[in-house]
């Protein structure tokens, strides 16, 4: 990892370690597990299907519409698994490095936390649903060989924010839907009240790296901004999981899969799910609008 | 070309206008026309395209190479007929 050329992160960080410490909660105590989820509740919100809004949501049956909300819990479920898996093993291999000195405390907070959410998600599919989808098969030549170590140094965390950001999106909707089981509706609660701080770090860890990246070279924001906007598409497409709609009983999977992504009703979804990001995105100066095309 | 071939050129070009054209023989890798983000849902085009399901687990990047080599492992037998 190439961080020498980063200049230290300073942050002020007092208030949100002082919450860390005295939200601290104990994960493993806190949720009353159920034997099992009620028949007929459905597993996650309807309207945060990938197929809400669209004629292909009211041709499914009942039984079908209840095992989608099943499979893409799961889903979503284990995309955070994974998305945390790969944010820890990033924040761990610089939690003593010279540039994090200063917001290594927290990041201690960011990963014990993670490391729980981690936890409490996958206990929730294995005993309800039986199992975790894998995660998507990865290149291991990156696609952010083109920038310079500032660049991917911002992206590793930019990354981090950008997905925190959309299922706090789903977090914060769920947390309150009285149509879900009781321990679908928690799960999303407690994570929803710990990620507004990581959030909230994820943003000034973000704007400190992008001035880095803007100073050195104002002619890199564009190139950094493109990959941000394929990221946001990537992870909305991380979404539609085809395997969730073949266990839901629906045939057709890819092609389902492709005409759902691409009707207007979930395009505007997307612009719902990617709202706030793409406005803080485009306040730093790194939105859409800047990408050369 | 074949039909599906015409798909998959289709979409690099989709994702890289700025390409203009897809020889055959460019390294779609090394060239970043399919990049880390792109591949999950290229992967999902050739599945729906050869109507096979592409193991994770089993895969070999060089088979994603190039045009030709995507031709030759996924759409040869297609092609012949």
């Amino acid at each position: 990892m190439a961080v020498r050329d980063i200049e230290p992160i300073l942050l002020e960080l007092d208030r949100l370690e002082q919450m860390a410490e005295s939200g601290y909660y104990n994960p493993y105590t806190m949720f009353d597990w159920p034997d099992a989820i009620e028949p007929d509740k459905p597993w996650m919100s309807e309207n945060l299907t990938t197929l809400a809004g669209t004629p292909m949501w009211d041709e499914l049956t009942r039984e079908q519409q209840i095992a989608l909300t099943k499979y893409e819990a799961i889903n979503f479920f284990s995309l955070n698994i994974h998305g945390i898996r790969e944010l820890m093993s990033e924040v761990v291999m610089r939690i003593h490095e010279r540039t994090y000195a200063n917001v290594s405390e927290f990041l201690h907070h960011f990963i014990g936390e993670e490391n729980e959410h981690m936890w409490f998600f996958a206990q929730f599919c294995l005993r309800y649903g039986g199992k975790l989808y894998p995660a998507q098969p990865t290149l291991k030549a990156d696609s952010v060989d083109h920038l310079s170590p500032v660049a991917r140094e911002m992206i590793v965390f930019a990354r981090i924010l950008i997905f925190e950001e959309i299922v706090d999106h789903y977090n914060a909707y769920m947390a309150t839907d009285q149509t879900l089981p009781h321990i679908a509706r928690e799960i999303n609660r407690v994570h929803h009240q710990d990620e507004s701080r990581h959030v909230a770090f994820g943003r000034m860890i973000f704007t400190n790296l992008l001035g880095q990246v803007a100073k050195r070279d104002p002619a890199e924001v564009p190139l950094v901004a493109e990959y941000l906007e394929n990221y946001l598409q990537y992870s909305i497409g991380t979404l539609y999981n085809p395997a969730a709609y073949r266990d839901a009983g629906i045939p057709d999977a890819l092609a389902l899969r492709r005409r759902a992504l691409e009707h207007p009703a979930r395009i505007e979804a997307h612009d719902r799910i990617l709202k706030r990001t793409r406005s803080f995105l485009t306040k730093a100066g790194v939105g859409r609008d800047v990408i050369k095309r | 070309m074949t039909e599906p071939m015409q798909a998959v050129r289709a979409f690099i070009l989709g994702r890289n206008p700025k390409l203009g054209e897809v020889p055959d023989d460019l390294d779609l890798i090394d060239s970043r026309a399919i990049n880390s983000l792109a591949f999950v849902e290229f992967i999902f085009l050739l599945e729906e395209l050869t109507g096979e399901p592409i193991d994770p687990e089993e895969l070999d990047l060089d088979d994603f190479r190039t045009l030709a080599a995507i031709q030759a492992r996924f759409f040869k037998q297609k092609a012949s007929l």
